[in-house]
């Protein structure tokens, strides 16, 4: 079995996150995921700090880890100074680098946050682009979002924006060649690597399941991530 | 509630903020969903606090929302981030400030861990020199937007022409005020008033003449979660979260709301038009919701900016009623016209919200 | 030199500093009490009843003092701006003015409550039904009706366990020794007034060491159904009508709760008293890393501080029970005993 545990030690957000966690519940009390999901903040310290390893695989496979919003909640109170959401990002990186995300419906839906804000910070320099908001996949931003994406241009040109232009100003056209710089940086720290495994263990798990991906961007399989949700996460009583 | 007790929290909670020379990167969301708040807050700026606020167009996303979506490493956004610093620096410039609030969460985040770890901050050093040839140098004062839009809220409230007050009534309005959560929940003491009772929203209403109102939910976060709203089929968390603070503020009978981070008023926006879809209830009065401003765009209102300049028809809760309570005239053809005064046709209507 | 030519200094006039003075006293010295408050007695003075055989606690205050002879004086409003050392003695420079010499000094300067607003999140001075058990025991002693800020019998009481201790965020790791068998204790008291109100306590662990105290819980479970919840309280917040809705997790049960309470109690702990950098600066002592006296062994002297002459007692060298503070005190008197009858000149200060 493989040394989880020491490559999760490795991740200065682990060592900032766990400390000692004596189950008191005080992170699992204000934890909004706790309070519509299967998910119990505590829990995340408590089984991380066994050093277990087989405990810690089983987490990386679990749809567990991908219940927490990043909200950061726990942070403010806990007593002994962890921060379950610090964990859980290095679970979540961990999770990614072993492949173990395409284990749960939830940690396959990487794939769609790597091709959509991923796409955008590569080939806009945001992550977000008005342009690939769709209305159809946003049914929640209302009517109002339809009539903004017919008149953005003049809508932007009213409200002091620089949509798609060269120069400051909101969504401007971020000059190619800072792009390149961005995308160095990528290529230099690990964020390319990462951006390709998640599409590798994407594609070999698609693959079994019986997708056929093409690597673009709304494949049936980025679809299916997208959308699909079991309805099993919930907690048994509300 | 005794006032005198959050005063004296809120001393306890003072930063530096600087008073000039401000560096300025833009948000994500904001310029996306919101452009017209990220104008007049340049605007307030640069033409009524006679400011310099410099915008480098070559500066880009933190990329806050990947790192948070974790598909971006640590180690690149901290280069990320020290090539924005390096912007700043090149430029001449040593205060920075963000508009978004997940930034300020990054900045402030990364900025510790260097001062903790500083072999980390010579890693992103020679990260940054390889990949790009630049240099930088950390800021040596770091305020989000609306600390500093908190600083000069006095001076703004003197050139207002309105307030936050009902015009047949003269009583203030009640408004509720909404923090985004990487304020100052990782580090309370980088933000004004704390993580439990900040008031770098509460003081800028009461200079407005606006009446706070606290509820039990109010220091939960709006449900963005990042993966939670950006896939579909997470999105039931989003909303949940959302429709408790909606439940926990209703009895209150707010007027307003009023946030600092970009994301939360899109949430607290159209979750409000999405539950009014699903459930048929609306949470402002008679049929309406209850309109949610950035900071941004409620000092340009009180200052007596166009509404429809500020921005907000791109908002999906009606702020009319609102501008009838204060006072505030707008002209309805105007709010679907360009720059240029063409009509523009107008959106199709909510099914069950009031809309115009 | 006979004992009663000998004169000790006690700084502190609680419980520990009255009882060592007796024991003091009964061994032949002259004895000077110095407090810095205008009353004797620390904050035994306040308090009602003691745990665990609810004992009262002017019972206690009145065997502490009646038995203090003319050989104990006592100065109140003491405020000690300088200690010197010279002749096998410490002068001790007080209110301008004064001066006492003195062949040894036992410290009781006691402990400072926790200061409860430093836990934001539950509103201690914000709320207007958020009061300390200190508050609560105070009201015990006048009598007061329980009642909430809008003037209601409240329906739900909630105790909230470890308010200022075991807590990084608070900057206190310690746990308070006390606080818990003191909620249930007070909860008790509570059920006794006011039966048909229902009482919560929120805690992380029930520390229940001492003799008879497990039997105060069984008594707070059995006779009086108070209800104790495994889960340490997250947040508060106030509704309209000025009662709280607290957030906690039932750990036990395994679910986040949020539970409507008209009057919440924060059990706080113990700080060190703000007198001891300034003490342990003039004398030369040492502090723990709590900021409490660090005596010279944990298991075999609890008594001498790393200077000769220098005694400590009672919860200036952390939080204890009213129980081992007196036992303490009876334990620092004989220790200044031996060391003024059997140090060698030698060891006694230049």
């Amino acid at each position: 079995m493989e040394d989880y545990y020491k490559q999760l030690e490795s991740d200065i957000r682990f060592k900032e996150g766990i400390r000692a966690c004596i189950n008191c519940g005080t992170c699992t009390a204000i934890c909004p995921a706790a309070s519509f999901y299967d998910y119990d903040p505590k829990k995340i310290a408590t089984q991380v700090q066994t050093g277990d390893n087989s405990i810690i695989e089983a987490l990386l496979k679990s749809e567990t880890i991908w219940y927490c919003g990043e909200c950061m909640s726990c942070k403010t109170r806990c007593p002994r100074g962890n921060t379950p959401g610090l964990i859980i990002m290095a679970l979540r990186q961990l999770s990614i680098n072993t492949g173990f995300f395409v284990e749960s419906e939830k940690g396959r839906q990487q794939l769609a946050l790597k091709r959509a804000i991923g796409g955008n910070i590569l080939k806009y320099g945001y992550c977000l682009h008005i342009d690939t908001i769709d209305p159809e996949l946003h049914p929640e931003a209302g009517p109002i979002w339809k009539w903004i994406r017919k008149h953005t241009e003049k809508l932007f040109e009213r409200l002091g924006g620089n949509y798609g232009k060269d120069g400051p100003g909101a969504l401007r056209k971020i000059p190619e060649a800072d792009l390149d710089e961005l995308r160095q940086i990528f290529d230099n720290t690990g964020a390319t690597e990462r951006f390709e495994k998640i599409e590798k263990y994407s594609a070999a798990k698609a693959d079994k399941m019986g997708y056929k991906t093409s690597q673009t961007s709304l494949d049936p399989y980025f679809m299916m991530v997208f959308k699909h949700n079991s309805n099993t996460h919930y907690k048994k009583e509300v | 509630m005794i006032l005198e007790g959050k005063k004296k929290l809120w001393n306890d909670y003072q930063k530096e903020i600087a008073d000039d020379n401000y560096f300025y990167v833009r948000s994500c969301v904001r310029q996306n969903l919101f452009p017209g708040a990220e104008h007049t807050f340049l605007k307030i700026m640069r033409n009524e606090l006679k400011k310099d606020v410099f915008e480098d167009p070559k500066h880009t996303t933190c990329t806050g929302i990947g790192y948070h979506s974790d598909i971006v490493p640590l180690e690149t956004i901290m280069t990320v981030v020290a090539r924005q610093f390096s912007l700043m620096s090149e430029n001449g410039y040593s205060n920075f400030v963000p508009s978004c609030i997940t930034s300020f969460g990054i900045y402030t985040e990364i900025l510790e861990l260097w001062e903790h770890h500083p072999e980390m901050e010579e890693r992103a050093r020679e990260n940054l020199y390889k990949a790009t040839k630049r240099e930088f140098k950390a800021p040596a004062n770091l305020a989000h937007a609306s600390d500093v839009i908190f600083k000069f809220r006095n001076e703004i409230a003197r050139k207002s022409r309105f307030r936050l007050i009902d015009k047949s009534t003269g009583k203030p309005l009640k408004v509720v005020e909404h923090i985004g959560c990487h304020y100052s929940r990782m580090f309370p003491h980088k933000g004004l008033g704390g993580a439990e009772f900040p008031n770098v929203l509460t003081g800028l209403v009461e200079a407005f003449g606006g009446e706070i109102v606290d509820y039990p939910e109010r220091r939960a976060c709006c449900g963005f979660g990042f993966r939670q709203y950006l896939v579909q089929a997470n999105r039931g968390y989003s909303i949940s979260c959302s429709r408790k603070k909606f439940e926990s503020m209703a009895p209150y009978n707010p007027d307003l709301i009023i946030t600092n981070c970009p994301g939360c008023p899109y949430f607290l926006d159209r979750w409000q038009y999405t539950i009014s879809e699903m459930e048929g209830k609306t949470y402002g009065q008679n049929g309406h919701g209850i309109p949610v401003f950035t900071f941004e765009e409620l000092a340009g209102l009180m200052l007596g900016y166009n509404p429809w300049d500020i921005g907000l028809q791109m908002h999906q809760v009606a702020f009319e009623p609102l501008l009838d309570k204060i006072g505030i005239e707008y002209d309805a053809h105007d709010k679907y016209c360009d720059a240029d005064g063409n009509f523009l046709g107008k959106p199709e209507m909510p099914e069950m919200m009031k809309y115009y | 030199m006979k004992t009663s030519q000998k004169h000790i200094v006690i700084i502190g006039g609680g419980p520990a500093g009255l009882e060592a003075a007796d024991n003091l006293q009964t061994l032949g010295y002259d004895v000077t009490i110095l407090e810095k408050e205008s009353a004797i007695g620390g904050k035994v003075i306040n308090w009602h009843q003691l745990f665990p055989d609810r004992m009262a606690a002017k019972d206690v205050m009145a065997h502490l003092t009646n038995k203090l002879s003319s050989n104990v004086r006592v100065v109140t409003n003491a405020n000690i701006t300088e200690i010197v050392t010279g002749n096998g003695k410490y002068k001790i420079f007080f209110n301008q003015n004064q001066i006492i010499e003195a062949e040894a000094i036992l410290i009781t300067v006691g402990y400072d409550l926790f200061d409860a607003r430093i836990k934001e999140e539950y509103g201690y001075g914000i709320y207007d039904n958020v009061i300390t058990s200190v508050e609560l025991e105070k009201m015990f002693c006048q009598n007061k009706p329980i009642l909430t800020q809008q003037g209601k019998v409240p329906e739900r009481i909630a105790f909230i366990h470890c308010v200022g201790s075991r807590d990084e965020k608070a900057g206190i790791e310690y746990c308070s020794s006390v606080c818990c068998v003191t909620g249930v204790k007070q909860a008790i008291e509570i059920k006794e007034l006011l039966p048909k109100t229902d009482v919560m306590m929120f805690y992380m662990d029930l520390r229940m060491h001492g003799r008879y105290y497990e039997d105060l819980y069984l008594e707070a479970q059995q006779k009086h159904h108070i209800q104790f919840i495994r889960g340490r309280l997250s947040e508060a917040a106030e509704n309209p009508d000025g009662s709280l809705t607290l957030k906690a997790d039932d750990t036990l049960a395994g679910s986040p709760i949020k539970v409507k309470a008209d009057l919440m109690i924060l059990l706080v702990g113990f700080s060190p008293s703000a007198c001891n950098n300034k003490l342990s600066k003039m004398l030369n002592i040492e502090l723990g890393n709590d900021g409490f006296f660090s005596p010279c062994n944990t298991h075999i002297d609890t008594n001498s501080a790393h200077t000769s002459g220098i005694f400590v007692a009672g919860t200036c060298t952390g939080p204890k029970s009213l129980e081992y503070t007196l036992a303490d005190a009876r334990s620092a008197a004989l220790k200044v005993h031996k060391y003024l009858v059997y140090a060698p000149v030698s060891e006694v200060l230049n």
